[in-house]
């Protein structure tokens, strides 16, 4: 019967890679479908160029550190890939695309299928493919400056390949869990933020007990790495130094130790992925809140004088869908988070980036937050599922239903505006007047362009998105190829301003260039709000066809 | 003179090479309980789609209440109430949310939105679960929150595709007694089913639609009338005399959709 089992889980597993070709053929035979292909082969080959560098050079690190005889430094190589694996997915949601698994559940498929399946999917995000392919060029240095150690190297690796994977899908389908509902939610949010307060701490700490004498630092930096060869990177540094230097006993146990991290991970994992096997649902709404409650009078909708009814309805929907959902959530607050990384360097001599150059952090953190609002931006619809038929069905105009839209945009981009000044400001220093003029300038410039292509994306390029559910957002490739495109531009126009203003010693350069910018992108913002009703007319069935798909 | 609250003159639509819907006239007076019937595929959905403004028409004219879909579609919009196939439903909005947003969305102030949106959910017996999201509702649940949404502007033609799909007989009543005190009012109502037996209760007036084509349009009277004659003239199945025939048999004399099981699927228990 064992036999009979291995059998039909290998066949179901066949018919789902079986499927997915078939999608794949299918999604072709529209121009859309040719065109997302040609978007994917482009962010592939994009990525591709990435994952190939960051190999070489991490090739080159591990093959100079083992042929310098300091092969316990690799550590300081897979420290970087590990970071980059666990927080790229959070950052980049846009990119990542991953398979509804939920939706096989309706097939007789067992529970070690479903986990395959999971991870086989876990394994094709760019991540794990930048990830995967970096750990292969720090294998290929380590063998070129040790042929003996090669294949040991990459059994090492695969293992903490395995248990980045298996720490990623874990991540995602706790905080998933976690965000889903309001109550949990709220204790998420109020660990984070002491989280945020507990860094600030670590400058005035760090700069009191800074050690004042290079042995001091010895020392620091000694109980720092006990620390870090504690973890999966340095222990699989540690477990390739041993067996450089013979020690076979030491470099078992170092893999040992890295296979039992996976081994726990996985069993947290799998009860998150049991409860999903097992068809829950995860619902907005806690138990208690669904007991009866009697007759409670409905609310009368927001208002803002000037502001039409239709508009203000939309205005009023999309913060409810904001508020719930809560990975967008997540989203919102990671540029406080990348402060936070930046900031790092903090009270030590040379510091981080922005403690460096603190004046940057107020743009910086502007653009990293008009980033983020691109997967809502270029894909407007997206959230609305089936309700687009209601869109279509009410006297509403397009323009207005855009317009409640972007101005929801508008107010969390403020919101997250300010939100980040006071972070520059409490983490490093006041961003200057002048410079906080000079940003508002930009974001004037680069807001309504973002927002005019990504009204014309969202009509153009649409893809159902299941906001409450983390890492199973598909943005369309074409989508992300565009606003990678727009924000090159927007980017570079920024940092001419910025040189420029440099240059001259004058930050009103870039005020001026910028409010110039502004003004183009505006008139472009209002020529697209003016055409988007007869677009829309004419994208209803591709809009409906996309949204409404079960 | 009346004004027919739906007329259509030579409705086509073609998707590429497939004529989904062909040449249809269809006329629909102001009050009427109209069923739209036909088999799956046969074009009801595309044609209600058309006529809500959810599928542009390849040819053909549309006029709702006298106003022309094409020349003032938004003016044609505030006459009507739609539950489309999908219930255009927002999954992350309470029900009373829900409602509110459409209300505002079909230009009502804020107080009489809310107003009704209570007096509707109270109506449906949705009231008691206040903070439930659409998404948790249940199927019936949902048909009954659409038909409200469809509702609440007060429209004088209603288009309802499939109401009473997946509805329990609970629910199935509170629909229709809804329905039937908005005919009572002089609206009208444009449904399609599949329940032949809930259409021939309710409905006044049907029309059949077939591959395409409407190939039957009247009062059920008219329409037996019709069958009776047809095989009277040895044209159709014949029909034992005296016998009162139903929509379901019309039904099926019209669209020749007798078939007897002669294939079996061995293989099935």
């Amino acid at each position: 019967m064992a036999g009979v089992s291995v059998l039909h889980s290998r066949a179901q597993l066949q018919a789902i890679a079986q499927v997915r070709w078939e999608i794949f053929l299918h999604s072709l035979r529209t121009t859309r479908g040719t065109l997302e292909l040609f978007s994917r082969i482009m962010i592939t080959a994009i990525m591709t160029a990435g994952g190939l560098g960051g190999a070489f050079g991490l090739g080159a690190g591990a093959w100079y550190f083992v042929a310098q005889g300091e092969p316990e430094l690799l550590a300081a190589l897979l420290w970087p890939v590990f970071m980059f694996w666990q927080f790229f997915p959070v950052m980049a949601t846009a990119f990542n695309e991953t398979l509804d698994t939920s939706n096989l559940l309706r097939f007789p498929l067992n529970y070690q299928s479903y986990v395959l399946v999971r991870l086989v999917y876990g394994a094709l995000d760019p991540a794990a493919l930048l990830g995967g392919l970096w750990l292969t060029g720090i294998s290929i240095g380590v063998g070129i400056a040790n042929p003996r150690l090669f294949l040991w190297t990459v059994a090492v690796l695969a293992i903490f390949a395995l248990f980045n994977l298996l720490l990623t899908q874990m991540v995602f389908a706790w905080v998933e869990r976690w965000l889903a509902q309001r109550r949990t939610r709220e204790i998420f949010a109020v660990l984070f933020f002491l989280f945020i307060i507990s860094f600030q701490l670590i400058g005035p700490l760090m700069s009191r007990f800074r050690p004042h004498s290079s042995s001091s630092m010895m020392r620091v930096g000694g109980e720092v790495n006990i620390i870090q060869r504690m973890l999966p990177p340095g222990l699989a540094a540690h477990s390739i130094a041993s067996m450089a230097n013979s020690r076979w006993p030491a470099s078992l146990l170092s893999l040992a130790f890295i296979g039992g991290y996976g081994a726990v991970i996985l069993r947290v994992l799998s009860i998150r992925l049991g409860a999903q096997y097992r068809g829950e649902n995860l619902s907005e709404v806690s138990k208690d809140s669904l007991a009866k409650t009697g007759e409670e009078q409905v609310r009368a909708g927001w208002d803002i004088r000037g502001v039409s009814a239709p508009i203000m309805a939309v205005f009023e929907k999309e913060f409810h869908y904001l508020s719930r959902s809560g990975p967008m959530l997540l989203t919102f607050v990671t540029p406080i988070i990348m402060l936070v990384v930046f900031g790092f360097g903090q009270g030590r001599p040379g510091g981080g980036l922005l403690q460096r150059m603190p004046d940057l952090g107020f743009p910086i953190g502007s653009a990293y937050t008009l980033l983020l609002l691109t997967n809502l931006v270029y894909n407007n619809f997206g959230a609305d599922g089936g309700g687009i038929q209601f869109f279509f069905v009410s006297p509403a105009r397009f323009r207005q239903i855009i317009l409640g839209k972007n101005l929801m945009h508008v107010a969390v981009l403020v919101l997250e505006m300010a939100v980040v000044w006071i972070g520059v400001a409490l983490l490093f220093r006041r961003p200057s007047f002048g410079m906080t003029v000079a940003t508002i300038a930009g974001m004037l410039f680069a807001t309504p362009l973002n927002l005019s292509i990504g009204n014309l994306m969202s009509l153009y390029s649409p893809k159902r998105i299941e906001s409450g559910t983390f890492g199973r957002q598909r943005a369309s490739q074409l989508t992300v190829l565009i606003s990678f495109g727009v924000q090159i531009v927007v980017v570079a126009l920024g940092a001419t301003g910025f040189t420029l203003a440099r240059y001259y010693g004058d930050l009103w350069i870039a005020t001026g260039l910028f409010v110039s910018l502004a003004a183009v992108s505006i008139a472009i913002y209002t020529m697209i709000l003016g055409r988007v009703d007869a677009l829309a007319q004419r994208r209803r069935e591709v809009l409906e066809a996309e949204l409404c798909k079960a | 003179m009346n004004v027919p609250a739906i007329q259509t003159e030579g409705l086509t639509r073609r998707f590429g090479d497939l004529i989904a819907v062909e040449d249809v006239n269809l006329e629909v007076a102001s009050g009427q309980f109209f069923g739209f019937l036909g088999p799956n595929g046969a074009g009801k959905s595309t044609t209600i789609k058309m006529l809500t403004g959810l599928l542009a028409p390849t040819s053909g004219r549309m006029q709702i209440l006298g106003i022309d879909f094409e020349g003032e579609p938004v003016e044609v919009k505030r006459q009507i109430g739609v539950v489309p196939e999908g219930m255009a439903l927002f999954g992350r909005l309470t029900g009373a949310e829900y409602l509110n947003f459409v209300g505002r969305m079909y230009g009502l102030d804020r107080e009489t939105a809310a107003k009704r949106a209570g007096e509707l959910l109270e109506f449906m017996q949705l009231a008691d679960q206040p903070r439930k999201l659409v998404t948790d509702y249940s199927h019936g649940m949902q048909k009954k929150l659409a038909l409200a949404a469809a509702v609440i502007h007060g429209p004088k033609i209603l288009f309802l595709d499939e109401p009473f799909e997946g509805v329990d007989a609970i629910a199935a009543g509170t629909l229709k007694a809804m329905l039937q005190r908005m005919i009572a009012r002089g609206a009208t109502i444009f449904l399609t089913s599949h329940v032949l037996e809930i259409v021939e209760r309710l409905c006044s007036h049907v029309a059949i639609i077939h591959k395409g084509r409407l190939v039957a349009q009247g009062s059920l009277e008219e329409l037996r009338a019709g069958v009776e004659a047809q095989a009277a003239s040895g044209n159709g199945d014949q029909i034992a005399p005296g016998k009162k025939l139903t929509l379901e048999e019309i039904f099926l004399h019209t669209v020749g959709g007798v078939r007897s099981a002669e294939q079996e699927l061995s293989w099935l228990g």
